[in-house]
């Protein structure tokens, strides 16, 4: 690798080169790394190189206990990580048979909820910032702190809350919680005309995300593509309504899709969700002073917990697609296998790929981001 | 492909010198007030490039932007290597991770700060028994400040950065030094890693001797390994020394050889 020993290699004269985004680079999310082929500004072909964040967390879950492992769950998918925590709970109950009080579903709903709102206002922010406008990016980092300081009270933690444990939820709410819920929720609602004004009636950000990235339906289909990625091509897909989990049934609340498929509906997509994730909190808001009773049913000694034999996927509506786990036991102290469907797998590799061909340099950062990937979840 | 067995075994560990001697103090006493005036200078505009290894990462733009406003520290994210003074390694630190993280902290130029953030970085956190991620950062490269947490808040980031810009102020931040001055060490657990034949496009030794820090610890065993692997350094260290400097000791040469 030293320049003394690199001998150059004559090439045919072409205007073809290579470039390399990442890992440590602005335009690209997280340390994730996109080789490009290109000629002039148009790319001839990409390629993923992702690796940079691999822990190994398959491995690592054969090793702890049922209970240790809720401690590396939330890890996997740092923006987002609540769905992470909850579906692996739903898991063990589902191998166990444990019955979830229905207080403790309600709060679990509340929790995944306000982080899908905290990791859209976080990547919209992002997504803005890739076409030149940093304004949104404060604004929605700015917003996404008060959701992280209702987390914090709720929970304990900023980022990771493993507030979920198997059979329910660690704590209840405290004093006035709802109260306070509902103030914030009232506040984001009126900050979203002002995003509409700065970011999507916006001409810069129209003119550079319409058309930006395209999937058709019937491709979304075809590559794996789940969640908000999904449902920007006019599909109404949502796991939450369609294979209903906790009390997602008893909810009243919109699929907002879009028909493009670009990166501006994308974009479109998770603002309207936004607005559908507020309507859902003030639900539970209502619900939950009428729901007196445990917050979780009792379990066994969870240092000595053997969790009967056998296999299930539970699958859940993170804010970047569909997440399920599949875990495997052999009635043991410790899982015998685990496996992550994560969306972003699908979204930062095989699509990126191919959306990235046939379009300018300047909106490979702006498809990366409009796609959501999260680099910790490609992985692992 | 790895040559792992060719690496050889550490020997007894060296004293750190990170940090003994605070403020050395020149004699002129207006060089005394420049090097005063210098240093307060250097601590209060970082520039500081993020290399987003992990988790921790995602505290960042919090305390970078409205809330917690690292700007008013003088501290500004920076794209660049060549352009930044402080390296935050936000989180575990993967295999190949790793090796971007050590060619881009060779590119810095000195006087180079690095900042280990989250508890994977000071002794591999939560992932202690991951195949696949190093555990100690400080084996592979001198780190200024540790900020412990899983993950540290917003305000943990800032105090670390204060406790920064208060060592710089004192004169005591040289953390980089050792790079230089005991690269032997850091090499050897770098090749352990990664094999015997890594190096990178960065002449450690050649820069060690324009800053005056080479040392005995500079050279060993494993940069002897560097050499099997390549073509003698002393072609590239006349590369990077002063054309000014070298006419002058060439001249003091040629005086001494008179005499």
């Amino acid at each position: 690798m030293r320049p003394e020993n690199y001998e150059a290699q004559r090439q045919p004269p072409s205007y073809d080169y290579e470039l390399n985004i990442g890992p440590n680079h602005p335009g690209i999310e997280g340390n994730y790394a996109f080789k490009l082929r290109l000629n002039g500004d148009r790319v001839i072909a990409g390629r993923a190189d992702a690796g940079y964040l691999h822990r190994g967390f398959e491995k690592l879950m054969e090793g702890r206990l049922w209970i240790q492992n809720l401690a590396i769950t939330p890890r996997i998918c740092v923006p987002d990580p609540v769905p992470m925590e909850v579906s692996y709970c739903l898991a063990v109950e589902d191998l166990c048979g444990l019955v979830v009080p229905e207080r403790a579903q309600w709060l679990r709903v509340m929790q995944l909820e306000l982080s899908r709102i905290a990791a859209h206002l976080f990547i919209f922010g992002g997504h803005a910032a890739t076409t030149g406008m940093y304004t949104p990016m404060f604004w929605g980092i700015a917003d996404r702190d008060l959701i992280l300081d209702l987390f914090e009270e709720m929970t304990g933690g900023r980022v990771y809350h493993i507030y979920n444990i198997p059979g329910g939820v660690r704590r209840d709410l405290p004093d006035g919680f709802g109260e306070r819920v509902a103030n914030t929720l009232d506040y984001l609602e009126s900050r979203l005309p002002d995003y509409d004004n700065l970011l999507f009636t916006n001409q810069v950000f129209v003119h550079r995300a319409q058309g930006c990235g395209p999937i058709s339906q019937q491709q979304a289909l075809e590559w794996g593509v789940t969640g908000p990625n999904l449902r920007a091509t006019g599909l109404k897909f949502d796991v939450r309504r369609d294979d209903p989990y906790l009390v997602y049934d008893q909810l009243e609340f919109e699929i907002p899709t879009e028909e493009p498929g670009d990166a501006w509906a994308r974009a479109l997509v998770r603002r309207r969700e936004i607005k559908e994730s507020i309507r859902i909190i003030r639900q539970v808001v209502a619900r939950l002073p009428t729901l007196a009773g445990p917050i979780r049913c009792p379990i066994p000694n969870p240092l000595a917990w053997n969790v009967p034999a056998g296999s299930t996927y539970t699958r859940v509506e993170s804010s970047k697609g569909e997440l399920a786990w599949y875990v495997v036991s052999d009635g043991g102290e410790r899982p015998y296998r685990t496996h992550v469907r994560g969306p972003s797998q699908m979204h930062a590799v095989q699509v990126l790929e191919q959306l990235a061909i046939g379009c300018r340099i300047e909106d490979v950062a702006q498809i990366m981001f409009s796609l959501d990937a999260c680099p910790p979840e490609v992985d692992r | 492909m790895t040559h792992i067995d060719q690496v050889p075994t550490p020997g007894a560990p060296l004293p750190v010198e990170i940090g003994v001697t605070p403020g050395a103090k020149r004699t002129n006493p207006f060089a005394q007030v420049f090097d005063e005036l210098v240093r307060f200078a250097q601590s209060r505009s970082l520039f500081m490039l993020h290399y987003c290894t992990g988790c921790g990462a995602v505290e960042l733009p919090p305390a970078m932007t409205a809330r917690f406003d690292m700007e008013r520290l003088g501290i500004q994210p920076m794209v660049s290597p060549r352009q930044a003074d402080i390296l935050l390694i936000t989180g575990y630190v993967s295999v190949k991770t790793l090796k971007r993280v050590i060619l881009t902290y060779e590119q810095m130029n000195s006087p180079k700060y690095v900042i280990g953030i989250c508890s994977c970085t000071v002794n591999g956190g939560m992932y202690w028994q991951s195949y696949a991620t190093a555990k100690k950062l400080n084996d592979y490269m001198p780190v200024d400040i540790y900020i412990a947490g899983c993950m540290p808040r917003p305000e943990a980031v800032i105090e670390g950065l204060r406790g920064l810009i208060e060592n710089i102020r004192n004169g005591r931040a040289d953390a980089w030094k050792d790079y230089y001055r005991r690269y032997d060490h850091y090499l050897g657990n770098q090749q352990r890693l990664f094999g015997a034949d890594w190096q990178t496009p960065t002449d450690v030794i050649a820069e060690a001797r324009h800053y005056d820090l080479f040392g005995p610890a500079t050279l060993g065993a494993h940069t002897a390994l560097l050499e099997q692997h390549q073509r003698p350094l002393e072609a590239l260290a006349m590369r990077i020394e002063i054309p000014e400097l070298m006419r002058r000791r060439s001249r003091a040469d040629q005086g001494g050889t008179a005499q």
